[in-house]
């Protein structure tokens, strides 16, 4: 049953998986052939639809009614997992084979306690009584670095960070010393620093316990900096897999070559610096902008009683100039989205906000000309496009607005155009059209009414890194043909130093500090800013 | 829960309560009876009539008359029926304590029977237990209560003789005949309140169970049952509370017509009579009773959901 040392782990032979769906067949994984070694971490890496977490649930046994496995076998040591009972699959789960989720936020359960979900599998598995599970749960918080580990076994999950939990189920996948672990995204949903300190934890347990690690992700730049080898999955298929240096510095396939020219690397800046130094006022100044979440409990008005409100932003102050494109990084919290929502009117503010010298202090000062002039966009096209509508109707809308309204249609077209999707799909639904396609819908939306300044929040995070590529490279098309200036909006900190000319950094609703972007790195930046660009894994590489 | 909350809370019931007195005071006002008239009979002689009106009160202005009551009932006083002469408050109470038996009697035979029925359903979905389960829920649903109060008469008491077909035996005089009477008119109510909950289990269990914490257990290696019992049910069977909490106000009031079948004197009973027989004092009364009830189930339940559910906190 265990393991040689020249024997793998996890040994996937030939292994083919297909859905029955309402359309047919579909494809998801063909003749997989991968093999992970004791002590040996394997990246995975492919985009949305690819089949990597498809895999994951093969391995975990945990396959919907219509998967059909076709073909081939996923050897566990030298049991062949495709042949197991239930019962033999149940007592594998947690104890020989676990896994670490991408969100904890999700993948644990709201109203029991985290020392209960973490000592039910050493009470499942370990057979240890209810009370040793405890203690010994305790004794293994302390080791994934948690400070309070008795207090945190009995808080609840909504009483922990995203970090903590991720701390918690980290713990649980290692509770009953597995042969193998898979790890599926296990930072994405967490921030810049939470996500390098997650990252660290599992390279160090890693290199401590020897276990066999499936590594699945998206991210290239921090799978090339934590797997020994890397497998590159397209369409249910491994389309190369080797060392990390050979795949990284000279990919064989031209999937591998574009996947990887599409990662954003901070060495390959693609807009030119110095352009817009511009004399005199710059186009929009936001001086002194706070805002404020919450609204005084009844009683304490009543009482006279002192309340503190929330916190969004805290006397930001910050200019764009025309034609500039100003990234603002930050952690989930940082304020970020709040300062593009009092910008567009969408929460009120204090403070004051110029726009090409004219002052505005409030929601009434937003008239239709500052309205043409500044557009946003969203992180999801999918909520801000109304699927009940047409391509063609959502489009329409801001050019009767904001245009002369003459020949719609026609118009319509040239906007598809001009961010590259076919003029015939302004008769589609949103429904119709994939992910990248919807966004670039939403950036025609916002450039209909010829804006001059374009607000993008984290337009590009729910999308796949070729795809990315391509929305980014559309921005920049559009940017230099109506020189537009944009408040681009992200956590990508590898993106921003791309793309941006200078960097506004936020934390806790304050506003650090502004630097060019080709200076964000150097030893004088703010504390925080160092912290920041430490903790984001640069491209294997890749020299800044 | 802050004790900020609460007070806000029973503060909010008060004031529902006097915004529903106003209410009802006024409709009673428009309402084209006479108190006095129907106190001394149709024949009276205007003399008779109008020095009742002036002992009673009922020439003073409106708001007069809606202050003097409003005094009364904060005192505890529901004033007397026009009807028996009687004082209101016994006669109502006693009334809504039988309303409250044949409620929370039904509700629990409806907890018993349609949580489980919900959680098999949701567990073999789409499957012929989940068909059945619909389909009896369908049914309850779209079945009147008088129809399945008269079948169930028919069937149980006139036809195999097992039930007394109505009326209504206090608990304390003898308990198994009590027992008796209350069958048929439990079963009627429950039948309809299986179908709402069974459904709410049933859709609420479905979404849990797709949720990552629930496919996180399993790959943990907890077995089927375990997951189910300590993972999901909790979940699943939170919001039950609010539905059963309003529920309480469908039986306050359609309980009536289920009393008025099986003859219990309940507080539904006691307003059919007293809307027949235009007996004001009695109508306010039993319609305030109703909303206090209403009221008061609603924010236990409210703060049992958040005793419940750790993550619920009001402030």
């Amino acid at each position: 049953m265990t393991s040689t040392p020249e024997m793998p782990v996890l040994d996937i032979k030939n292994y083919s998986l297909d859905y029955e769906t309402a359309n047919g067949t579909f494809h998801a994984l063909k003749g997989i052939n991968l093999s992970i070694s004791r002590g040996e971490i394997l990246g995975l890496v492919g985009e949305s639809g690819s089949g990597k977490t498809s895999l994951a649930w093969s391995i975990m046994r945990y396959l919907s009614k219509n998967a059909r496995e076709t073909s081939g076998e996923i050897l566990l040591g030298a049991k062949n997992l495709l042949t197991m009972s239930d019962a033999e699959v149940e007592a594998m789960r947690g104890q020989r084979i676990s896994m670490v989720f991408q969100d904890p936020s999700t993948s644990l359960n709201p109203t029991l306690s985290l020392g209960t979900q973490l000592s039910e599998v050493l009470v499942r598995h370990r057979g240890l009584t209810r009370k040793q599970a405890w203690a010994e749960g305790e004794a293994m918080l302390a080791h994934v670095g948690l400070k309070t580990p008795a207090d945190m076994m009995r808080r609840m999950p909504h009483e922990a960070s995203g970090g903590e939990k991720q701390r918690v189920v980290i713990a649980s996948a290692f509770a009953c010393n597995p042969e193998c672990i898979i790890f599926d995204e296990p930072t994405t949903a967490l921030d810049v620093i939470t996500s390098r300190q997650i990252l660290d934890l599992f390279v160090e347990l890693q290199a401590e316990t020897g276990v066999a690690s499936l590594y699945i992700s998206h991210d290239l730049a921090l799978v090339s900096r934590t797997a020994s080898r890397v497998a590159v999955i397209r369409r249910g298929e491994i389309v190369e897999q080797g060392p990390v240096q050979d795949i990284f510095a000279n990919p064989r396939e031209a999937y591998t070559r574009e996947l990887c020219a599409a990662v954003p690397n901070p060495s390959r800046r693609l807009v030119a610096d110095g352009v817009t130094k511009t004399e005199g006022e710059p186009l929009v100044r936001v001086e002194n902008v706070s805002v404020h979440y919450g609204r005084k409990p009844l009683l304490a008005s009543l009482t006279g009683k002192a309340f503190t409100r929330v916190k969004g932003n805290n006397a930001v102050t910050l200019s764009v100039n025309e034609g500039e494109i100003l990234g603002i990084v930050g952690e989930s919290g940082s304020g970020k989205s709040t300062l593009a929502k009092a910008m567009t009117g969408l929460n009120p503010f204090e403070g004051k906000i110029w726009f090409d010298g004219r002052p505005i202090t409030g929601l009434s000062d937003m008239d239709t000309a500052y309205r043409k002039d500044v557009q946003i966009i969203f992180q999801h096209p999918d909520a801000s496009l109304n699927p009940r509508h047409k391509i063609g109707e959502i489009l329409s809308r801001p050019l009767k607005l904001y245009g002369d309204g003459s020949n719609i249609a026609q118009q319509v077209g040239d906007m598809l155009e001009k961010v590259r999707l076919p003029r015939t799909h302004a008769d589609r639904y949103p429904h119709q059209l994939s992910g990248g396609e919807k966004q670039r819908v939403a950036i025609a939306r916002a450039f209909a009414s010829k804006p001059r300044l374009v607000i993008c929040d984290e337009i590009t995070s729910a999308l796949d890194v070729s795809v990315q590529a391509s929305i980014v490279e559309l921005l920049l098309d559009l940017q230099k043909a109506g020189n537009t200036a944009y408040l681009f909006i992200t956590h990508d900190l590898n993106l921003i130093r791309q793309i941006a000319h200078r960097i506004a950094v936020m934390y806790r609703g304050d506003l650090i500090e502004i630097a060019p972007a080709t200076e964000i790195d150097s030893p004088e930046r703010a504390d925080y800013t160092r912290r920041l660009i430490a903790a984001v894994p640069l491209p294997a590489g890749s020299q800044v | 829960m802050s004790p900020n909350y609460l007070l806000k809370r029973l503060l909010m019931i008060f004031y529902t309560l006097f915004v529903v007195s106003l209410i009802v005071f006024a409709i009673t006002q428009v309402l084209p009876a006479d108190a006095a008239v129907m106190m001394l009979g149709e024949h009276a002689t205007p003399e008779a009539l109008d020095a009742l009106r002036q002992t009673m009160g009922l020439n003073a202005p409106v708001w007069v008359q809606y202050g003097h009551w409003l005094w009364a009932l904060l005192q505890g006083d529901f004033g007397t029926s026009l009807r028996t002469g009687q004082p209101i408050g016994p006669a109502m109470f006693s009334a809504l304590g039988r309303s409250l038996l044949l409620a929370f009697l039904s509700i629990g035979l409806m907890l018993i029977l349609a949580i489980p029925l919900g959680i098999i359903a949701a567990i073999r979905r789409g499957k012929v237990a989940d068909i059945v389960v619909s389909l009896i829920s369908y049914l309850g649903v779209a079945l009147p209560e008088f129809v399945t109060a008269t079948v169930a008469v028919l069937l149980l008491a006139d036809w195999l003789k097992w039930l007394p077909p109505t009326g209504y035996v206090s608990p304390t005089e003898d308990f198994f005949g009590a027992i008796a009477h209350l069958i048929l008119p439990v079963c009627v109510i429950s039948v309809i309140l299986i179908a709402h909950v069974s459904r709410m289990v049933r859709s609420e269990l479905v979404d849990v169970l797709h949720t990552d914490y629930i496919r996180a257990a399993r790959l943990k290696g907890m077995s089927r049952g375990t997951v189910l019992r300590r993972h999901a049910l909790r979940n699943a069977l939170l919001p039950t509370i609010t539905i059963v909490a309003l529920d309480v106000g469908y039986l306050l009031g359609g309980v009536i017509v289920v009393e008025e079948i099986f003859a219990i004197p309940g507080i539904g009973r006691e307003l059919i009579v007293a809307i027949q027989a235009r007996d004001l004092p009695v109508i306010q009364a039993g319609v305030l009773i109703m909303a206090a009830t209403y009221s008061i189930v609603n924010f236990i339940a409210d703060m049992l959901y958040a005793v419940l559910d750790k993550r619920i906190q009001y402030d």
